[in-house]
């Protein structure tokens, strides 16, 4: 009762204040944060198995939706079963008892049966309504809006050839969309995306389009798939009630790189969207401090000015913090992009580097937060 | 003084050219029988290079990332670069081409063959209504092939879209090659055919009938022929329609479906589903039909529920044309819409369960000869209900939202395809063989063929549904790896399948050196009912019936 009404506190205060918000994590948290949002999608473990296991509507149903879905095809399936499974056994059986033998048994001669035939055309109307009545309003709750959208996320997903682009358009929490809280988050490398992430029991609105061609998004656990189509929205929402890391695929035939157009979508608690939507935000300002670090050789001279100029800006805590990120996050994703450093001297170059940043916030910004 | 001019003998041909110029109902039948069969044979094989794709181990997405980032390619047909065979683009166009193939060459002429051998003789007549245009709705199947598989050797390959052919991936920009326009040309021709046999049949069903078959006497093959002409005739020109606006769209500068110049690309799949959802009653009535009599003809009964049968097959020939969007639920419709396609779609059930309850009914109480025709008769009643049965499901919309585009549905429509309408058109050659070609099939071998169908039609289709369900998308060159197991089953199911039909074309092509069959009903199916086409020859003559048969036969519905 009181944790998500905490989280919500927590999440105004840290939107509405973010410079000063009391929640940036500490230094130290930045592997925890590089590890949660940087989740490999097609990772395998020692034995070669699945990291992270599909789940579908189903079986493991990880929102509102996919719940009531889950429940009507469970449903469904029980009220339809005799159908499937009396005429195979009356098949069957028939084909056993009236087989031909040597024994002389005329065959009947009846060529219809009024009553009968009144109970199996009866039967079956039954059965569809039972059935259909409840889908009608899963249907009107997956498909007419949904009433009271304050709270809801907004985001435009974009489908093009062969990746997704998601551009928040309202955090929720009541933020007026003008506090420049659009930011998009695009392709990483191919056959990998990065996430959607969204909150644990925070309903989104997806306002879905595309650039060129049809596409359909589609998270088996949420329950949900729409087609992209250029020239159009369309929409779905849920609910995410399950914390993790989801798989899903482009579901219309797009080109070469269907197979390959995967989605991934990551839902944390609020605290850590706070994180999440907070490094993004400066995001965009560190690319020239990790463009002076990628090099083969550091230009130290460069890494200093790149550094200065992303502290003049801003020096918050929060700015702080999301510097340490990205330059941990973008040297953890070189892991998956090819013709890189791997395996353990990608792991002491990048040390390297971000003790050199390190070292530079710790000079530039003065002994306060050198204690981190 | 023109009336005076004798009239020119005409020309008799022998051989090869007599099979060219023929217009004789059952040499066409013939030819659209091989036809068929020829084209399963290629249709087939591009599903096998499907199947073995996914059957390999660069099949998963984790491969393939491994392999990106190794700098090596992953073992697979499709490769992304240098593969041994292509391409992912050669990769679409198997999928694109395998349903192309199967729908507009196999399972919609391979219905309207049988129906051209064996309706006119069911109905007692002596030919089709309109002999020479029986044949030129034949021969446009060959160009149209032509057209369609040729497109593998133009510059760009063959249509990569899908056999649905949804804008804007069939427009310029996405299909640059001109195997899509030859897709669509193709399309035409196909559809001209299928207009051309519809109306011929038409007016051979209703004005070449014996006299004294009455409406209420006709076979339920004749009448399944028949509603299925009347979809035909409605249906096919309105695909015609769809596939022109693509046509138009890329190459003569209109924008029917280019939305950013005022088009729509949803428009061209309402149009396109308004055909395609009852084309695929074209695809499986008529075999509902022919069915009945297969089962009566080995139970030794007469059919079940004659009325209630024609009646149902109506029905659904009707609601079959409403019920086109439950194919699109995902493209954002109005909700009230939606949901008028749910229910339009469920309803469908009610008819076909009559029919499956009739099928039952029939053989109950009979005595029932176990032969491979029976077998694959009720093989098609196990797997067509199993197919129904995720029909069921598919049409209940807030499931479908997740099965659409899955692996579900090809399981399902496989399902329903080859369990279902496959299976029938073996049921029928069992049953019909000796009166096309006076020969009789091997029913030893026959039960292999059918059991090794059954097997595979099982592991292939049946899992299929369960890798949809787990969130497998269909039309895709790799997948998780969640999904090898389930892969690598639906490839030894489709294997067998595979085999089992490469044994049922051997065999066919043996029976030709067996024995004449002496008798013009091997079956004894006259013995309990009277059906035309066992009171000739086997083969009938030219002239199909020595005299008018016989009149008053005996009556379907049992009341004499
Ligand atoms: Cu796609
Ligand atoms: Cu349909």
């Amino acid at each position: 009762m009181l944790r998500p009404l905490i989280a919500l506190l927590m999440l105004c205060a840290a939107v509405s204040t973010a410079a000063e918000s009391p929640v940036v994590p500490a230094a130290e948290q930045v592997d925890r944060y590089v590890a949660l949002f940087n989740q490999d999608l097609l990772a395998l473990d020692d034995k070669r198995r699945v990291v992270t296991p599909i789940t579908g509507a189903f079986d493991a149903p990880a929102s509102d939706i996919a719940r009531d879905v889950a429940q009507a095809t469970w449903f469904s399936l029980l009220v339809f079963l005799p159908f499937l499974v009396l005429p195979q056994v009356l098949l069957i059986w028939i084909i056993w008892k009236y087989r031909k033998r040597q024994d002389g048994r005329a065959p009947a001669t009846f060529t219809g049966n009024h009553r009968l035939e009144i109970v199996w055309t009866a039967i079956p109307v039954v059965a569809l309504i039972i059935v259909g009545i409840p889908m009608w309003d899963l249907l009107y709750k997956m498909e007419a809006p949904p009433a009271d959208q304050r709270r809801d996320m907004v985001v435009e997903v974009r489908g093009k050839t062969y990746a997704w682009d998601y551009k928040y358009q309202r955090l929720g929490g009541d933020v007026p969309t003008t506090r420049g809280d659009q930011f998009e988050v695009g392709q990483d490398v191919v056959g990998m995306q990065e996430p959607i992430v969204l909150v644990k029991d925070r309903r989104v609105i997806m306002n879905l389009t595309a650039n060129d061609v049809n596409h359909a998004w589609w998270v088996p656990a949420f329950g949900v798939k729409k087609d992209t189509i250029k020239g159009r929205y369309t929409n779905v929402w849920f609910t995410p009630e399950k914390l993790g890391f989801f798989k899903g695929q482009c579901a219309e035939l797009c080109g070469q790189g269907h197979g390959i157009m995967l989605i991934s979508a990551l839902v944390v608690d609020e605290a850590d969207f706070a994180v999440w939507t907070e490094t993004q935000r400066h995001r965009a300002d560190t690319a020239r401090v990790w463009s002076a670090l990628s090099g083969t050789t550091v230009d130290a001279k460069a890494l200093e000015d790149a550094v200065g100029a992303y502290l003049l800006k801003g020096s918050s805590p929060w700015r702080l913090f999301s510097l340490r990120y990205w330059i941990a996050s973008n040297a953890a994703s070189l892991a998956r992009k090819p013709g890189e450093l791997k395996g353990e001297a990608l792991k002491q170059a990048m040390l390297a580097r971000r003790v050199q940043v390190e070292a530079l916030i710790n000079r530039l910004t003065g002994p306060t937060t050198a204690t981190n | 003084m023109s009336d005076t001019v004798p009239m020119p003998p005409i020309k008799r041909y022998t051989g090869v050219m007599d099979w060219l110029t023929t217009v004789d109902h059952k040499k066409i039948g013939l030819m659209y029988f091989w036809f068929v069969v020829f084209s399963a044979l290629i249709g087939g094989a591009m599903a096998g290079a499907i199947r073995v794709q996914l059957a390999m181990p660069g099949a998963t997405v984790e491969a393939m990332q491994a392999a990106a980032l190794n700098g090596t390619t992953a073992l697979s047909l499709f490769s992304d670069a240098n593969g041994m065979f292509g391409d992912r683009h050669l990769y679409n166009q198997m999928v694109t081409m395998h349903a192309s193939m199967m729908i507009f060459f196999v399972l919609i002429p391979g219905f309207i063959g049988f129906a051209n051998y064996i309706v006119p003789l069911m109905i007692g007549a002596r030919d089709m209504a309109f002999p020479k245009l029986n044949a030129f709705g034949f021969w446009l199947l060959v160009p149209a092939a032509v057209l369609q598989l040729g497109s593998f050797f133009v510059v760009g390959g063959a249509a990569a879209s899908g056999w649905t052919a949804y804008p804007p991936l069939s427009l310029k920009a996405a299909s640059a090659g001109p195997g899509q326009d030859m897709w669509i040309l193709g399309v035409h021709l196909v559809g001209v055919s299928s207009i051309l046999a519809a109306i011929n049949f038409i007016v051979t069903i209703v004005s070449l009938r014996a006299p004294g078959m009455i409406w209420s006497k006709l076979p339920l093959f004749a009448w399944a022929t028949f509603f299925v002409a009347i979809i035909q005739l409605i249906a096919t020109p309105v695909l015609a329609a769809a596939v022109t606006m693509v046509l138009m769209d890329r190459n003569f500068g209109t924008t029917f479906t280019i939305a950013s110049q005022g088009g729509d690309p949803v428009l061209y799949q309402h149009i396109f589903w308004f055909y395609s959802h009852p084309a695929v009653y074209i695809m499986i009535l008529p075999g509902f039909g022919a069915i009945s009599h297969v089962i009566a003809a080995f139970s030794h009964k007469k059919i079940f529920g004659y009325l209630g049968m024609v009646i149902a097959t109506g029905i659904i020939s009707f609601i079959g044309f409403l019920v086109w969007a439950h194919h699109m639920f995902t493209v954002g419709m109005p909700t009230w819409l939606q949901a008028f396609f749910m229910y339009g779609s469920l309803v469908i059930a009610v008819p076909t369960g009559i029919k499956v309850f009739s099928w039952l009914a029939t053989m109950w109480g009979g005595t029932i000869r176990f032969t491979v025709a029976m077998k694959f008769a009720a093989g098609f009643i196990s797997m067509f209900v199993f197919g129904g049965f995720g029909g069921l499901l598919l049409a209940l919309t807030p499931i479908d939202m997740s099965m659409h585009d899955s692996y579900f549905v090809v399981g399902h429509f496989h399902m329903a395809m080859v369990g279902g309408s496959v299976m029938l058109l073996f049921a029928m050659t069992y049953y019909w063989w000796p009166k096309m070609t006076g020969h009789m099939l091997c029913e030893k071998q026959g039960n292999w063929i059918f059991w090794l169908m059954l097997v595979g039609v099982l592991m292939a289709f049946m899992t299929m549904h369960l890798t949809g369900a787990l969130g497998m998308a269909r039309r895709v060159p790799v997948y998780f790896k969640d999904f090898l197991v389930l892969n690598h089953i639906t490839t030894v199911g489709y294997a067998l399948t595979f085999i089992s039909s490469v044994w049922f074309v051997i065999d066919l092509i043996r029976s030709y050196g067996r024995p004449k069959v002496t008798e013009n009903d091997p079956w004894h199916v006259n013995d309990v009912q009277q059906s035309f086409e066992w009171a000739t020859t086997c083969p009938p003559p030219v002239y199909n019936f020595e005299q008018v048969p016989p009149i008053p036969v005996a009556d379907q519905m049992g009341k004499h």
